[in-house]
């Protein structure tokens, strides 16, 4: 302006500065109001924003796993895809709905009408279809339909389909557990549940921060099952395959380790994909192995001649008057299938009477009988961790009528589970001592930290282990030359079990159903050292109703297949077997000389005291790793949580400390293996390595 | 085809442009790049869910807004770096092409965008005819009033040409429909009138026909009178007309003293309409609270400022209108941006300067601004006496007061010359 004279100059430099002033009342205004604002309204408006993007959301961290006791999965959750679009920005941009549509529909497999009529919507967000296969996600991503949106969501999956998905149970599109497992350990597995502040965006859409996830959302923990998927599988294949052949309603079979109460296996049949629950009946879906309930029939005999034995009320070589096949109790008669005059409590079992079996029960009293079956754990649930377990029923013996005290005692007038049954067995299997049967051995966070261990756990014990032994003896009986569970011995060892064939009560016409039975057998092998008892139940088989014949088989192939995966080697035939025949009789004489002296004391006769098993925290009982494969051993010893050191090659011999020790958990465990089978004998019977893949010894005779 | 262009731009002897002597205003100079440096980083905050959301790609605007920062960052520096005694001979072509383009565009020939279509593509680019008008009537305003100079106090020299001219251009962008636009000319007109002495008679004159007229403007137009009602009662009308007001208000209130802290706003959750673009400021209010409007509000009021100096300082008055006008035109659209986010003024399209997503605007404002800093250099000029002054009192004519001027700046040496000069100038003018 230094070209206007100056008095313009002023004026217009005045002008210039009023204009200054002016502008500078505007800014002054602006940063008042942007203080009325941010300071002064600054709560009440930022409450009002609040309001339309905090919610209360329950978070939802990623599910844990799910694993069986080798670490497979069993139900991982993970993240897919689903497709949504935005109808509006489709109509901006053009895009032709019908067109879309097909194009969707042909892809998905959703009806194409219905998409079309989403997608001609005036809204901003419609679902196309949720959670899509990998494969879809990306020939959607490929069409590229502009305002066709891809979005991560969690699914539940459970890659092996059918198997073990009764104890898996399933979670629902949301992620929440609704049966079996998944419902029983849902806190657990969905990890930090509180429900917290989350943001959402304008479509309602959740939106974290990432802070907000690190902060809040913990991964739910994961979850490690005593289950082994292979034995779960060939129990599962080998039970529908009986149930097709016998054309049975339904079946369950249970297999435990007897030493720690673990289940292996617990098969169902009718089963369903935990993928796709909403296809099943729900019939389909009940773990019937827990929670249905059924006279048991004569599998229970074993528990009331062990409990007459304990007692002392009965001996072993003691000849019990069967009747001649029938027996009049109250205004009712007992039969036995076949006539028999007198039999001692060894060929009772074998034989299966009711009429020896109902005097034995008899001895104990009503009061000694209720007692001995609560104690083998009957009338009352395991604590399985598994929804709806059932008790099964024993009444009271004060309400018991007349009938009952006899037809209890071989299994009529009362139910139970096929897991109680299992686990009663395995009392027998396993000294006399009964487990708390478990179905997770730990749960450990994401990344393998352990948040609890779950370690064997007895309930009492049931029966002194010398009676233990004597019917587990007994048992063998039932599988061998002429027994009724011939069809469940397993060639190169000793099977225990005992079969049991019940007519089943007629809800309609009262009393028992003559054309309806349920067949089952119960029983463990190897009969000397346990490593599996298994229970069979087969519902309404039509074709034949034995429980040997249905039931048997099945435990026959089962575990035949398990004593090979689980690598414990065949015991022989032949002169083997003669051999343990011999140990047999030896015990037999032994436990003979035992009750003598316990007649000659009778005062001192009181039951042995409650034994439990109390394993300090920390501490492990080192397992019998005799005659195993290195494999096998290292295995074993894993799983007990020790640390191994092998030594030499082939079979072990011997271990330091030895079977049966407590060690602390983790420890080093000594093992020696030597490649001469002439060696590989330890005390007891001689063992034999299996031979070939198939696992069956040759038969030395 | 160098005649033809001589013929309608006037050449200008370089000699007659008084000597650089310095720099441009470094203040101004840190302002415009810390703002449109922060801009670049707001509209990323702000942009990123909504890019996503409708392009599967939070950088969508980010890249763009970037790209655009070095485009305009470089056309400023560019700018300044033109003596702006040069755009006297492109006034009246770029006045003339700013009338094309608005026509073009008011003919329906542009791109419709919200409800108003104020666009034009040219090849890949969209511009925007009603920014490029303003600068163009800023440039032709400076011109007119400059070479006027006394006869500005005339009506029908001084006064009426410039309303006359100023009022099409309204017109045409009230046919867009462009109000902002409209207002934002009638301010600048009237700012420039006032700086270069018009009489405040006819100033208030035309204020007292205007006011009526855009009354009647705004009461007649719906979507008009919805954005007064919006801007009286937002939580009103929060579901409907004072949606986006109420949200922009409650973005504000959210950031509180300190602010949410910067990328955290929620606001922008898709909650907040425009929020990369004429709301970014709710977003720099949410995130960056109370402190990040009041440095931001500080950083425009510098411009201000330091354009209104330059104004001040300005070689000559023809510089000083430049300077005044696109300081005002930065200013008055930055305030009133904040302003409208703030729910102090009815919604008006109105970008925040530098800081804004869009190119069109963005580099509008960077030429403005460049000019602004060719302006702020100090030259060498002397400074008319005393002796002028009272020539000038005593109402000597015009010529007399340049020959006596130019003979106190060149000594008794150039008064041939001078004269000589100023002929020529007065005939390459050629329009008295």
């Amino acid at each position: 302006m230094k070209n206007l004279t100056p008095k313009k100059r002023r004026w217009a430099r005045a002008r210039i500065a009023f204009l200054g002033t002016l502008l500078l009342c505007f800014a002054g205004a602006v940063g008042h109001r942007a203080y009325v604002l941010q300071i002064e309204r600054a709560p009440a408006l930022r409450e009002m924003a609040e309001e339309q993007y905090l919610r209360q959301v329950r978070l939802a961290p990623k599910r844990g796993t799910i694993y069986d006791r080798h670490g497979a999965e069993l139900a991982v959750s993970v993240d897919v895809d689903s497709v949504w679009a935005n109808p509006r920005r489709m109509k901006e941009e053009g895009v032709d709905p019908a067109a879309a549509a097909m194009q969707l529909s042909a892809l998905l497999g959703v009806d194409r009408a219905r998409i079309q009529r989403r997608l001609e919507s005036d809204r901003l967000f419609v679902w196309i279809k949720r959670r899509l296969t990998p494969r879809m996600a990306e020939r959607v991503r490929a069409l590229g339909i502009e305002g066709v949106h891809l979005d991560r969501e969690s699914r539940r999956y459970y890659p092996n389909r059918r198997l073990a998905s009764h104890l898996l149970g399933f979670a629902n599109i949301d992620g929440q557990g609704i049966e079996g497992l998944e419902l029983a350990f849902e806190e657990t597995l969905r990890g930090s549940s509180r429900a917290v502040p989350a943001i959402r965006d304008r479509r309602g859409r959740v939106v974290y921060s990432e802070q907000l996830l690190d902060d809040r959302a913990a991964q739910g923990d994961d979850l490690v099952l005593t289950i082994d998927k292979t034995l779960q599988h060939i129990a599962e294949r080998e039970l529908e395959l009986a149930i097709r052949t016998y054309e049975a309603q339904a079946g369950s079979v249970v297999m435990m380790d007897p030493r720690t109460g673990e289940l292996l296996a617990v098969a169902n049949y009718p089963t369903f994909d935990a993928n796709d629950p909403g296809d099943s009946p729900a019939s389909h879906r009940r773990n019937r192995a827990f929670t249905d309930r059924f006279e048991p029939g004569s599998t229970v005999k074993p528990f009331t001649v062990a409990s007459a034995l304990a007692q002392g009320t009965v001996g072993s070589q003691q000849l019990i008057d069967c009747e001649d096949g029938a027996m009049e109790v109250a205004e009712y008669t007992i039969h036995d299938t076949t006539p028999y005059d007198e039999l001692t409590p060894a060929q009772i079992l074998a034989f299966s009477s009711n009429i020896g079996t109902a005097k034995i029960g008899d001895t104990l009293g009503r009061r000694g009988l209720y007692r001995a079956f609560r104690r083998f754990g009957f009338g009352e649930v395991t604590g399985i961790p598994s929804p709806g377990e059932a008790a099964g029923s024993l009444r009271h013996h004060s309400r018991w009528y007349e009938m009952d005290a006899a037809t209890i005692s071989f299994g009529q007038g009362m139910s139970a589970t096929a897991l109680q049954l299992a686990t009663a067995m395995g009392a027998l299997a396993n000294g006399g001592r009964l487990m708390h049967p478990r179905l997770v051995r730990r749960v450990q966070t994401h990344d393998g930290e352990v948040v609890e261990e779950y370690l064997p756990e007895a309930r009492r014990q049931v029966v002194p282990p010398r009676v233990a032994r004597l019917v587990a003896d007994m048992l063998t009986a039932v599988t061998g030359p002429g027994g009724t569970g011939q069809p469940a011995a397993i060639d190169g060892f000793l099977v225990a079990g005992k079969t049991g064939t019940a007519q089943k009560a007629d809800y309609v016409a009262g009393g028992y159903a003559e054309d309806r039975w349920l067949a089952s057998f119960v029983g463990f092998v190897p009969a000397q050292s346990p490593r599996i008892v298994m229970a069979v139940v087969v519902d309404e088989p039509v074709v034949a109703h034995y429980g040997g014949t249905v039931a048997g088989p099945v435990f026959r192939r089962v575990g035949e297949a398990a004593l090979r995966h689980l690598g414990v080697p065949a015991q022989g035939g032949g002169e083997a077997l003669d051999r343990f025949a011999r140990e047999q009789r030896r015990r037999r004489r032994a436990n003979e000389r035992a009750e003598r002296l316990a007649e000659r004391d009778a005062s001192n006769d009181e039951p042995e005291p409650a034994v439990t098993l109390t394993v300090p925290p920390g501490s492990v009982q080192v397992p019998d790793l005799g005659g195993r494969t290195a494999r096998s051993a290292l295995v074993a010893a894993h799983e007990a949580g020790l640390a191994v050191q092998l030594e030499g090659t082939g079979l072990v011999v011997s271990q330091d400390p030895p079977a049966g020790e407590v060690a602390q958990r983790g420890s080093r465990l000594r093992v020696i293996l030597r490649e001469d089978r002439a060696d590989v004998a330890l005390e007891g019977a001689p063992r034999l390595a299996a031979t070939d893949d198939s696992g069956r010894m040759e038969d030395g005779s | 085809m160098r005649a033809l262009l001589a013929r309608f731009v006037p050449a200008l002897a370089p000699t007659d442009r008084p000597k650089v002597t310095g720099p441009a205003d470094p203040v101004m100079t840190a302002c415009v790049v810390a703002l449109v440096a922060f801009g670049v980083v707001m509209v990323f905050s702000a942009s990123a869910v909504f890019a996503d959301s409708r392009y599967d790609d939070p950088f969508h605007f980010f890249i763009r807004q970037s790209v655009f920062a070095l485009a305009g960052l470089g056309v400023c520096f560019t700018v300044a770096r033109f003596d702006y005694h040069g755009y006297r001979r492109w006034t009246y072509p770029a006045l003339a092409v700013a009338v094309v383009l608005l026509l073009m565009v008011v003919l329906g020939l542009g791109r419709a965008a919200g409800g108003a279509a104020r666009w034009i593509a040219v090849g890949p680019i969209n511009i925007q005819p009603a920014e490029a008008a303003k600068l163009a009537l800023i440039l032709w305003l400076a011109y007119s009033l400059s070479k006027k100079a006394d006869q500005i106090r005339s009506f029908e020299i001084g006064f009426l040409p410039h309303a006359l001219v100023a009022g099409m251009l309204m017109l045409l962008c009230l046919k867009q429909p462009d109000f902002g636009s409209a207002v934002m000319m009638g301010v600048l007109t009237f700012t420039l009138l006032f700086t270069a002495g018009a009489r405040l008679g006819y100033l208030l004159g035309a204020l007292a026909i205007a006011a009526p007229i855009a009354f009647a403007v705004v009461r007649f137009s719906g979507y008009r009178m919805d954005r007064i009602r919006a801007w009286l009662e937002p939580f009103e009308h929060r579901y409907g007309i004072g949606y986006q007001i109420a949200e922009s208000l409650m973005s504000f209130g959210a950031g509180g003293a300190t602010g949410v802290g910067i990328g955290d706003s929620r606001q922008k959750l898709l909650f907040l309409p425009e929020a990369h673009t004429d709301f970014i400021s709710a977003i720099v209010g949410e995130e960056l609270g109370f402190v990040g409007i009041a440095l931001l509000l500080l950083a425009y009021v510098l411009l201000v400022f330091r354009g209104l100096r330059a104004a001040h300082q300005a070689a000559d008055d023809y510089g000083a209108y430049l300077a005044i006008g696109i300081t005002v035109f930065l200013g008055m659209q930055a305030f009133t941006n904040l302003a409208v986010a703030m729910g102090m003024l009815p919604t008006k399209g109105l970008v925040l300067p530098f800081m804004s997503y869009g190119g069109s605007s963005l580099l509008v404002n960077c030429a403005a601004v460049g000019i602004l800093l060719n302006v702020s250099r100090p030259r060498e000029v002397e400074e008319l006496t005393e002796e002028a002054e009272a020539a000038d009192a005593k109402n000597v004519p015009r010529k007399t007061r340049e020959k006596r001027a130019k003979k106190t700046k060149d000594g008794s040496r150039g008064a041939t010359r001078g004269r000589r000069k100023k002929r020529m100038n007065m005939r390459l003018e050629g329009a008295e």
